[in-house]
């Protein structure tokens, strides 16, 4: 115990010894005390003593103050400043923490105590998170604070962004630990786990993309078999059957639509293409998901603000073109991506945290220094 | 009296780094306890290596034998051991107080313990007024000092310096040396290795010394310049026709004198030559006892090496005569 509480003391000495520590911490304190000026009304949203319209954001058009605090700081608060700004912050500060650690004429004085390989492998990882952890704790205290002083809403849900953001920095932080065991450069290790961030965010990405045309097929699909139920339904209509002439356009009609929805099934390359991505979705870690939990558990989607949708539903025009209903993708994506369970997102991903961490630790207990 | 047991008793090391550099040839090596054992051999002769394989930096590919009487990557031993690294890098965030507490605390020493510890050692290497200052002020002889510092820390049994005196100028070294041999009046163990033949050779009361990966010569300095011990006797003119006939005797004409060898460590062995000299009316102008030192013996056991590891006389010197 002595021994692990020396090194998580030299770990502090060693992230207070760093500027872009505390200049990280500084902007997470800006960007909390930035919460104190902004709020919502009836015209809008009001920064300091200002008040802007944003056209549908406003307490008249279904929003809540809660929602609103929800909202900000899910949006900017989560997804801007702790999921990109302040992680790529975390990386460049925490990056070197390996590279150096086994730098010659460091590692040999470690080594040479009564110390495991596997023991200072694991606390100097933890090393690494205790700096996000602790960004992410005084971030989400000084925001539960400071919304709440301001509007009276204590929301305690903001608590759960702590270990959310800790697990979704920790996968790349293990790649980054990976990277800098591997390489031994902590130029290399935080080019390389950026490099893959930017993968991870592709194929993410990629898998979005893909999900909304699968939704589109599927809504197409959906709207031409509505189509041609009722095309079906008026040709049974049809009492005459000496009516020749609407009889058979109704048939030709029904010809027509029938291939058009075969056509429309059999066009399965988006369906494959969007499953060969969640195989690999399911390997890769997912940072955009696991962020995403956070939205799902602290925002239940009846909080959303109730719009009127003007959207027309989708239909089949006359000359056959299908037109879509956008917003019902969305929504229908929406369904989706929260249904996919949190098991599969963490575990799947912490699984992938583990094997790479499993490779890096086993490089740093083999290797000769 | 008991013979000493050894602390360091390691056989057959060897080590190859990727597939062709074979760093240790199967290198033989006992340690003392009690005693000030250095580590000789020129760059690249493997004693960091072996020094890295004692401390469980690196793995041996094959090492029998026991360290501190465990089998060597034993870690718990290592609480008993004190390290300084040749080109150690301790981080420049610490104050020199801090890095000495630091490595006490990796040891599993108890806080209040390490901390007297630290002071007290932060005086015994000069360095009390510089305790609370980081180690991005210090000179590499300041280092050096607060690196030996921290391997003293844990009041270990076995003391091994890479190189200690690295950067420390001629005040600061002898302070080092004297702080060696109060550490051997303690009956701590030393294990040096380093360059400064000299200095060695002050303090060392066995010494190895390692070419390509072996050990070629393990010994005394006493037994390992043994063979070389003689007496040469300058005399004028040129040499008496009978010395031939004296055995371990040589004579080699200089420029105006004669120069008789007898390979003798004993001065008695020498008075019947002096007597028969003098007898014949012969004026000696110089009688020096030879014997040679330590960089003597290094450079022999470096430029001897052809590929076999040669000791004088062609055989490996082992003080405890095993193979």
């Amino acid at each position: 115990m002595t021994q692990t509480l020396a090194l998580l003391i030299d770990a502090y000495r060693l992230l207070n010894a760093r500027k872009i520590f505390w200049f990280t911490l500084g902007l997470t304190a800006l960007v909390v005390l930035s919460f104190a000026f902004v709020g919502i009304n009836d015209v809008g949203i009001r920064i300091i003593a200002w008040d802007i319209e944003v056209p549908g954001v406003n307490l008249l058009s279904g929003w809540t103050e809660a929602f609103f605090y929800k909202t900000i700081f899910l949006n900017l608060g989560i997804n801007i400043w702790l999921t990109w700004v302040a992680t790529i912050l975390g990386l460049i500060t925490t990056a070197s923490i390996f590279p150096e650690f086994i730098s010659a004429g460091s590692i040999e004085v470690v080594l040479s105590k009564p110390i495991g390989r596997v023991r200072l492998f694991i606390t100097k990882y933890i090393t690494g998170l205790l700096f996000v952890t602790l960004q992410v704790g005084v971030f989400s205290f000084g925001s539960f604070m400071v919304i709440g002083l301001k509007s009276g809403i204590w929301m305690p849900g903001i608590f759960v962004s702590i270990p959310i953001v800790v697990i979704f920095f920790s996968y790349l932080y293990g790649i980054c630990t990976f990277f800098g065991v591997l390489t031994r450069s902590t130029i290399a290790a935080l080019l390389l786990t950026i490099l893959c961030w930017f993968g991870i965010f592709v194929v993410q990405a990629s898998e979005s993309t893909l999900l909304f045309f699968v939704k589109y097929q599927e809504q197409k699909v959906q709207t031409l078999e509505d189509d041609l139920q009722r095309s079906k339904d008026r040709l049974a209509e049809v009492e005459n059957p000496d009516d020749k002439e609407r009889w058979n356009f109704l048939h030709e009609t029904i010809e027509v639509r029938t291939k058009t929805l075969e056509n429309a099934r059999e066009s399965s390359g988006v369906g494959l293409a969007h499953d060969i991505l969640m195989v690999a979705m399911t390997v890769l870690p997912k940072t955009d998901m696991t962020i995403g939990l956070l939205e799902r558990w602290t925002i239940d989607l009846s909080d959303l603000p109730q719009r009127n949708s003007n959207r027309p539903p989708p239909v089949i025009t006359d000359d056959g073109e299908f037109e879509a209903n956008e917003q019902e993708i969305a929504r229908s994506m929406e369904r989706e991506l929260r249904e996919r369970s949190p098991l599969w997102i963490l575990g799947t991903s912490l699984l992938f945290e583990l094997f790479v961490c499993g490779i890096a630790g086993w490089l740093f207990c083999r290797r000769d220094y | 009296m008991s013979t000493p047991s050894p602390i360091i008793d390691i056989r057959d090391a060897r080590k190859t780094f990727g597939r062709k550099v074979q760093a240790l040839r199967g290198v033989d090596l006992t340690v003392d306890s009690g005693e000030v054992f250095g580590l000789l051999g020129p760059n690249g002769a493997g004693k960091s290596t072996l020094v890295k394989i004692l401390m469980t930096v690196i793995r041996a590919d094959g090492l029998d034998g026991t360290f501190l009487g465990r089998p060597v990557g034993h870690k718990p031993s290592l609480a008993r051991v004190g390290y300084l690294p040749e080109h150690h890098h301790f981080p420049n965030y610490l104050t020199g107080r801090q890095v000495i507490q630091f490595s006490g605390a990796l040891t599993g020493m108890r806080r209040r313990d390490r901390m007297r510890s630290a002071d007290r050692l932060l005086g015994r290497v000069g360095m009390t007024s510089w305790a609370s200052k980081r180690l991005k002020s210090y000179s590499k002889g300041m280092l050096q000092r607060i690196g030996l510092a921290q391997a003293l820390v844990n009041e270990p049994d076995l003391v091994v310096l890479d190189e200690p005196t690295d950067g420390v100028d001629p005040v600061g070294r002898r302070e080092i040396r004297d702080l060696l041999l109060e550490l051997r009046s303690e009956g701590k163990t030393i294990f040096l290795n380093s360059h400064l033949l000299s200095e060695l050779e002050m303090v060392c009361d066995r010494v190895a010394i390692m070419v390509k990966g072996q050990v070629a010569m393990q010994g005394t300095i006493d037994e390992l310049t043994h063979d070389s011990r003689r007496f040469e006797i300058d005399v004028q003119g040129d040499a008496p026709d009978w010395t031939d006939s004296i055995p371990g005797t040589t004579t080699s004409p200089q420029d105006d004198f004669t120069r008789i060898v007898l390979r003798t460590e004993q001065a008695e062995d020498v008075q019947p030559l002096i007597d028969r000299l003098r007898a014949e009316g012969r004026t000696i102008n110089r009688i020096t006892p030879v014997r040679e030192s330590l960089e003597d013996l290094f450079m022999r056991a470096v430029t001897e090496d052809d590929g076999t590891v040669q000791a004088p006389g062609g055989v490996i010197k082992s003080r405890t005569g095993r193979p």
